[in-house]
């Protein structure tokens, strides 16, 4: 799973980096050529919004979705793993609700062919196809996730006991 | 069940939620879903999905990542220690110099990254040693560089600005702008402070056993300056109406890079990949927040909750001066809990409405918004620079490092009192740049 996330890390952060590319391309045809620009937008914008699902995984992996971790630091160790389990239980069931959700979206835009109304035309279910792919994986990561927890591999909410977390 | 039961009911349930260390994107995102289902039933869920994604596919949301990113490249990169040096070296000689060139340093390079944590880091590696071993107290020396991290929020460009712009519809270069004198106001009233309360103590060294050469002077010049050019090019091309916003921060970021790599000589792969890195992982966070925030406002507004509540504040016929320091006392709770973010996605769509009915300029509260968004970074119990800073100086226990930065608090309050009472310290400069706003 840690591959796996990684790999969607990865691909990620090439997105970003696409993106400024294509808006430096974007830029240089629109200022400097004085061209119209016709697929830019449309492909800068999906990227980053596909580099935010298919990212999400990774970062859940390095615990940078950011929290308000005040009561797990007062409370005691058992309270801490169970609010950890509880916590991470329900993400994971917004996350697969969501997945379920999105993907029935991505098929209905795949089936249908629904089409972009910018002047592109873009084909939509290739970018939806973000969500069930990132989605997916973040389930698979959360329970991981849980796992770790229940095995004893990672801490709690990553704070270790007794130790300061601060 | 009536609409104010239920808005008090989403309160208490997001609140607590929020407390239980749940990732704020995904906590937002069950809340909505939940309140959907059980006040309208399977049938709202249709548009989760559509409203998820629509949330994201906006191309003023790409300038996040890139403001990101060019706060990532010049992060990375050595140039908070030259920016450091250089002033260092120009006003060592000046009394209480140093303390001046620290939040002077901050503010620069706040006004590069954009970013609270990174500007705290990044001066206070070079700062907090020095300001100690030149015999600053450890208050002071800790206090000013958490307070002079805060500015990293209100100097343009700031995520926090983008952020608000983007919920409330309002221009986000109008908002750079007006970030500007509030700024260097606060960085005034921080470098006055700090200068007082050593002079208080009876601290009068400016280390005048050593001297720089003007080569030395100049040695660190070069080597800042391109950056500064480039957030300056790029806060041209913002409210020049040149490009829009995501063309000018992708060009930045892109010419960031090029930059740290050329004038850093980052040439290995790992260095780009950790600009990369951090750029994706801190975007990916802010984005799933925005997108979770979307939904938590539309399950909001289509429960009628948040037209309820702007209805019944609207009733209660308060000064609107009153409401303006209710609203204050309520972001400056939710700023000691929760993080700047969440709290701007979360409750500028349903303070906005109340704000422009009591006739404040949205550009102005927003200023007023990040102001106390500041404060919540350094102040207890969250206050992540504090922990920032005590990482820093892992030997000053962290009471001293908190209350060392109580004064820089009173400072941002009376920033925000000034503000309230001369609010042409915020709009005059957008008014005049980008004249006045069409009402």
């Amino acid at each position: 799973m840690r591959r796996l996330s990684t790999t969607a890390g990865v691909v990620s952060a090439l997105l970003i980096a696409v993106a400024v590319l294509v808006i430096c391309d974007m830029v240089i045809e629109r200022y400097i050529f004085n061209l119209t620009t016709i697929w830019q937008i449309d492909v800068v914008t999906y990227s980053i919004v596909a580099a935010t699902f298919v990212g999400s995984s990774y970062v859940l992996m390095e615990r940078r979705h950011i929290n308000v971790d005040i009561v797990p630091l007062q409370i005691g160790d058992r309270g801490r793993y169970w609010l950890a389990l509880a916590t991470m239980a329900l993400s994971l069931a917004f996350v697969v609700v969501l997945w379920v959700l999105t993907t029935k979206f991505w098929y209905e835009a795949f089936s249908e062919n629904w089409r972009s109304n910018t002047v592109w035309r873009a084909r939509l279910w290739i970018p939806y196809l973000s969500m069930p792919i990132g989605l997916g994986l973040l389930m698979l990561q959360y329970i991981a996730e849980i796992g770790g927890i229940v095995t004893g591999e990672t801490a709690p909410f990553g704070i270790w006991p007794k130790r300061n977390a601060a | 069940m009536s609409p104010t039961t239920q808005g008090l009911l989403v309160f208490v349930v997001t609140i607590g939620l929020l407390f239980s260390g749940v990732p704020v994107a995904f906590g937002l995102g069950a809340i909505s879903i939940v309140f959907l289902l059980l006040f309208q039933g399977f049938d709202a869920l249709r548009v989760v999905a559509e409203t998820f994604w629509s949330g994201l596919d906006e191309f003023t949301l790409v300038s996040i990542p890139m403001f990101v990113m060019m706060g990532a490249a010049i992060g990375s990169s050595p140039a908070g220690k030259d920016l450091y040096e250089a002033l260092d070296r120009w006003l060592y000689r000046v009394p209480g110099g140093l303390a001046i060139s620290n939040i002077g340093a901050c503010a620069i390079f706040a006004a590069l990254t954009g970013s609270s944590p990174a500007c705290c880091a990044a001066i206070g590696k070079m700062g907090i040693p020095e300001m100690r071993r030149r015999g600053y107290p450890d208050d002071v020396a800790c206090g000013s560089i958490c307070a002079g991290g805060t500015l990293g929020i209100l100097i343009p460009p700031s995520i926090t600005f983008i952020l608000y712009g983007i919920a409330t519809e309002t221009s986000i270069g109008r908002l750079f702008l007006a970030g500007v004198m509030p700024g260097l106001l606060l960085t005034g009233l921080f470098i006055a402070w700090t200068l007082f309360i050593i002079w208080k103590r009876g601290f009068r060294t400016h280390a005048p056993e050593f001297r720089y050469s003007w080569k030395e002077k100049f040695a660190s010049v070069p080597k800042v300056f391109p950056f500064i050019a480039i957030i300056v090019g790029v806060m041209y091309v913002l409210y020049g109406g040149v490009a829009t916003p995501s063309e000018g921060a992708g060009v930045g970021a892109a010419l960031c890079v090029l930059a740290a790599v050329v004038i850093y000589r980052m040439w290995a792969p790992s260095m780009w990949w950790e600009i990369l890195r951090d750029t994706m992982r801190e975007s990916v966070m802010i984005l799933m927040i925005i997108a979770a925030a979307v939904l938590f406002g539309y399950m909001l507004t289509s429960l009628y909750l948040t037209q309820t509540l702007a209805t019944a504040i609207a009733e209660l016929h308060v000064n609107r001066w009153v409401l303006m320091g209710i609203i204050n006392v309520f972001l400056l709770v939710c700023g000691f809990f929760i993080p700047p973010a969440a709290i701007i996605l979360m409750t500028s769509p349903i303070l906005m409405p109340i704000i422009t009915a009591a006739g404040f300029d949205p550009v102005w509260f927003g200023v007023i918004l990040t102001i106390n968004m500041e404060v919540g970074l350094i102040h207890p119990p969250v206050g992540l620079n504090i922990y920032i800073v005590q990482s820093i100086a892992p030997d000053v226990p962290v009471t001293t490092v908190m209350w060392g930065s109580v004064p820089y608090v009173l400072c941002m309050f009376l920033c925000i009192v000034i503000l309230c009472i001369f609010p042409e310290i915020a709009t005059w400069l957008p008014d005049t740049l980008m004249g006045p706003v069409h009402k």
